[in-house]
């Protein structure tokens, strides 16, 4: 039930894994027919990848995942848009692969401003608005948040941002894949991670418009257009195409289903008075606050039970400080400190939700007495 | 009997000197794509090519030059030791092959002069032992139906009698790239080859406007294109641009008998702004003088307004029994009648105008913008190459 943290890998995904580092295990680089053969799959991969996010005037770029392709977007674009200004707005529901990268990025003079949350997690659009100045070069918000899974408007943003031509509109997509269809079209850049849509680990994409103002972070033989050099990750690449398309073909009835997942907990949880439900978006991630008590607490109390959520951002879960995102959406300290997120996937079924429900409702009667 | 050899003899790259260089490593370079599945060894020298078979067969490999722009003609070629025995066995090998009362004759070069015997030596010999051996046979010195060759080289002696014609021309890059419109008719497939016997690269664009146009009458055009590269060993890019707002827009704008000027004309802006964008430097299409309402040279003056491109017609003053004839060779004929509406006969007006004027057109286009849609046509164009559909089969299993 930890699904927004990473995903099991499909067995077909894991078939063209092995099967590529079998048959095509060259160096995509090399100049024989064998390394020529690898460079065509790769290629065969961007295509699929592209057409499937549905961004056919863009570039795409592997990378290692979203953290990386985060990171070369911010840094890059930055300094390349430097002459024209030295202003960045991020949403501060962002992950911190963009939060601290921004940050890292004041010491380079570039300034950065966070773009308020309205209380059921999306951006705050008139406050973008008034943001917004001749400074300003770089936006960025993520499609879907990671904590509590709020849908944010990019469609608007584009169509706010069509004014500002000189600004870059970067889109964090990691949460969105395979779970809801977004139009990325009008964004300069997009971030995707493999292993969070059943693709496997350490392997992502970075796609842009203009992959011109994309510059290297790290420096090698030139791979990737020479934006990430590393001989690269063929049978992963593959794999994040096929996990992609799978995603894309399930997204339907995987949404209807997860949705009627999401009304179940919701109405097994009601008249529990202690338990607070964080608005919902995508139905994929709840936030449950059981308020009173200690999200680590309550995390291991499920782990007993054999059912596995998170507290906050699992990355960032060893960090003791308050969620951002659930701080920023206005809510209080004992409501976020008693938080914890269960994320499903296409993946999850109807028994599982059913032991979930159990557990959880176990969980509250065990725990009881502490909460308020 | 071993060939050994295929000789390739060169097209137009013979007329030329100081840049022949240029031309024979395009030449190389288009015959390596071609033999792509073939083992074996490519020389090319400044007049000739020889491919050294090893286990391949000769026919097999013939047949995959045929069609490659720059070359004249083929032939398959025994090597022998340099004796006399050898030739003669050789000969009489060709001779069986052929048909009863045939007249031959045998044909000598010494581009080793140290040989001990000379050409006519060499021609007695062989012609007599032929004419023993094989009696059904008759020698014509004037015009025989069969030649043997005998080259005399210091390497061994070769051998041939078979010469396979091929589409000659020059070789496919040589020539620059142009931007062919590709309907699916019968014409427009021709007029790409025929600029490509030139040493012209093709990319091709074709118009659809779904839902009036069918998914099968785009996948004519793909066939189209398939049949095309395969002929000619290059692999054709096929842009495919949705016309269906357009087509709509100026059905509801324009009057009915000019419809198809504008239609024409927009389409050779499209093509243009294509153009620019893949470095093409000219437009080619299938347009035959007088055939059809658009392209009376009135119409043409009219469309052509729009383009300061060359526009290349050419199939311009040929019968359509002489193009149907050359589709037929190309192979291209059966598909092109294919009977799937593309977006010209769907739209036709009742009585198109054959002498439009270019001020009246503009004067009702300029009641419309147009320039929006021709921009959402040009970035919604999808590519489609039989490389990348080769490739997509490939690796469907994996992706």
């Amino acid at each position: 039930m930890d699904n927004a943290a990473t995903t099991r890998p499909y067995d077909d995904v894991l078939d063209t894994y092995m099967n590529v580092n079998r048959s095509y295990y060259f160096n995509t680089a090399s100049i024989h027919q064998a390394g020529r053969e690898a460079a065509k799959l790769l290629e065969a991969s961007r295509r699929q990848v592209i057409d499937l996010m549905g961004l056919g005037n863009h570039d795409c770029v592997f990378t290692s995942g979203a953290t990386e392709s985060n990171n070369i977007a911010v840094q890059s674009v930055l300094r390349h848009k430097k002459p024209f200004g030295r202003t960045m707005l991020i949403s501060e529901l962002e992950h911190p692969s963009v939060i601290n990268v921004a940050e890292a990025m004041k010491d380079e003079g570039f300034n950065v401003r966070y773009i308020r949350a309205l209380s059921d997690g999306t951006v705050n659009m008139a406050h973008l608005g008034e943001l917004l100045d001749d400074d300003v070069v770089f936006v960025t918000v993520m499609a879907v948040n990671n904590i509590v899974g709020s849908i944010q408007p990019i469609e608007k943003i584009c169509e706010v941002l069509k004014q500002y031509p000189r600004v870059h509109f970067h889109v964090d997509a990691t949460q969105a894949v395979g779970k809801i269809r977004v139009d990325y079209s009008e964004a300069d850049s997009v971030s995707i991670s493999a292993h969070k849509f059943h693709g496997v680990k350490g392997v992502g994409a970075l796609m842009a418009k203009e992959v011109k103002t994309l510059s290297a972070i790290t420096y090698g033989g030139g791979h990737e257009g020479n934006i990430r050099s590393g001989t690269v990750n063929l049978p992963g690449a593959a794999a994040m195409a096929r996990a992609l398309r799978i995603s894309d073909e399930q997204l339907d009835e995987s949404y209807t289903r997860v949705a009627a997942y999401n009304r179940q907990v919701r109405e097994a949880l009601d008249g529990f008075h202690a338990v607070q439900i964080q608005p919902s978006g995508v139905p994929h991630i709840m936030n449950i606050s059981f308020t009173g008590a200690k999200g680590e607490v309550v995390v291991n109390a499920l782990g007993s039970h054999d059912i596995f959520v998170s507290t906050t951002s699992a990355c960032a879960s060893k960090l003791s400080k308050l969620n951002e995102t659930l701080l920023a959406m206005g809510n209080t300290q004992p409501v976020i400190e008693g938080s914890i997120r269960i994320s499903f996937s296409s993946q999850t079924g109807d028994a599982e939700v059913k032991r979930l429900i159990t557990a959880l409702q176990a969980v509250h009667n065990e725990i009881g007495d502490v909460l308020k | 009997m071993i060939y050994d050899h295929i000789l390739v003899r060169y097209g137009e790259i013979t007329l030329k000197t100081r840049n022949r260089k240029m031309f024979i490593n395009a030449l190389r370079q288009n015959m390596k794509r071609a033999l792509a599945d073939f083992d074996v060894e490519l020389n090319a020298h400044w007049d000739r090519a020889y491919i050294t078979l090893g286990d391949e067969a000769p026919g097999a490999v013939m047949d995959a030059l045929e069609n490659v722009n720059g070359i004249l003609s083929v032939s398959p070629v025994a090597k022998l030791e340099r004796s006399e025995a050898a030739m003669k066995d050789t000969a009489v090998h060709f001779a069986n092959g052929f048909g009863e009362g045939d007249t031959f004759k045998i044909e000598v070069k010494r581009a080793d002069k140290s040989y001990h015997l000379k050409t006519f030596d060499i021609q007695q010999m062989l012609g007599g032992y032929v004419l023993d051996n094989v009696p059904k046979l008759e020698v014509d010195v004037k015009h025989p139906e069969h030649q043997i060759m005998v080259e005399v080289r210091i390497d061994g002696i070769y051998m041939y009698h078979e010469v396979r014609q091929c589409i000659g021309g020059l070789p496919i890059g040589t020539g620059g790239r142009a931007l062919l419109m590709l309907s699916g008719g019968i014409d427009s497939p021709v007029a790409g080859l025929e600029v490509m016997k030139k040493g012209v690269e093709i990319e091709a664009i074709h118009f659809h406007s779904p839902p009036y146009t069918s998914p099968q009458a785009t996948e004519k055009v793909k066939q189209l294109v398939d049949i095309m590269s395969k002929r000619t060993g290059a692999d054709i890019k096929l842009h495919i641009v949705p016309f269906t707002e357009l087509q709509t827009k100026i059905y509801d704008w324009i009057p009915d008998n000019m419809s198809m000027t504008t239609t024409r004309r927009i389409m050779l802006i499209i093509a243009e702004r294509l153009a620019k964008q893949v470095d093409a430097k000219a437009i080619v299409n299938g347009e035959n003088l007088g055939q059809v309402a658009s392209q009376t040279l009135a119409s043409m003056h009219a469309i052509n307004a729009v383009t300061n491109f060359p526009v290349l017609r050419p199939l311009l003053t040929l019968e359509k029994n002489e193009i149907v004839a050359m589709a037929r060779n190309y192979g291209t004929y059966e598909t092109s009648v294919l009977p799937y509406e593309d977006c010209c006969t769907i739209f036709k007006p009742k009585s198109p105008k054959t002498k439009p004027v270019v001020e009246k057109v503009e004067k009702f286009e300029s009641k419309v913008d147009f320039e929006p849609m021709i921009e959402k046509a040009l970035a919604g164009i999808e590519c489609y190459s039989v490389n990348d559909a080769e490739e997509k089969e490939a690796f469907r299993s994996l992706l």
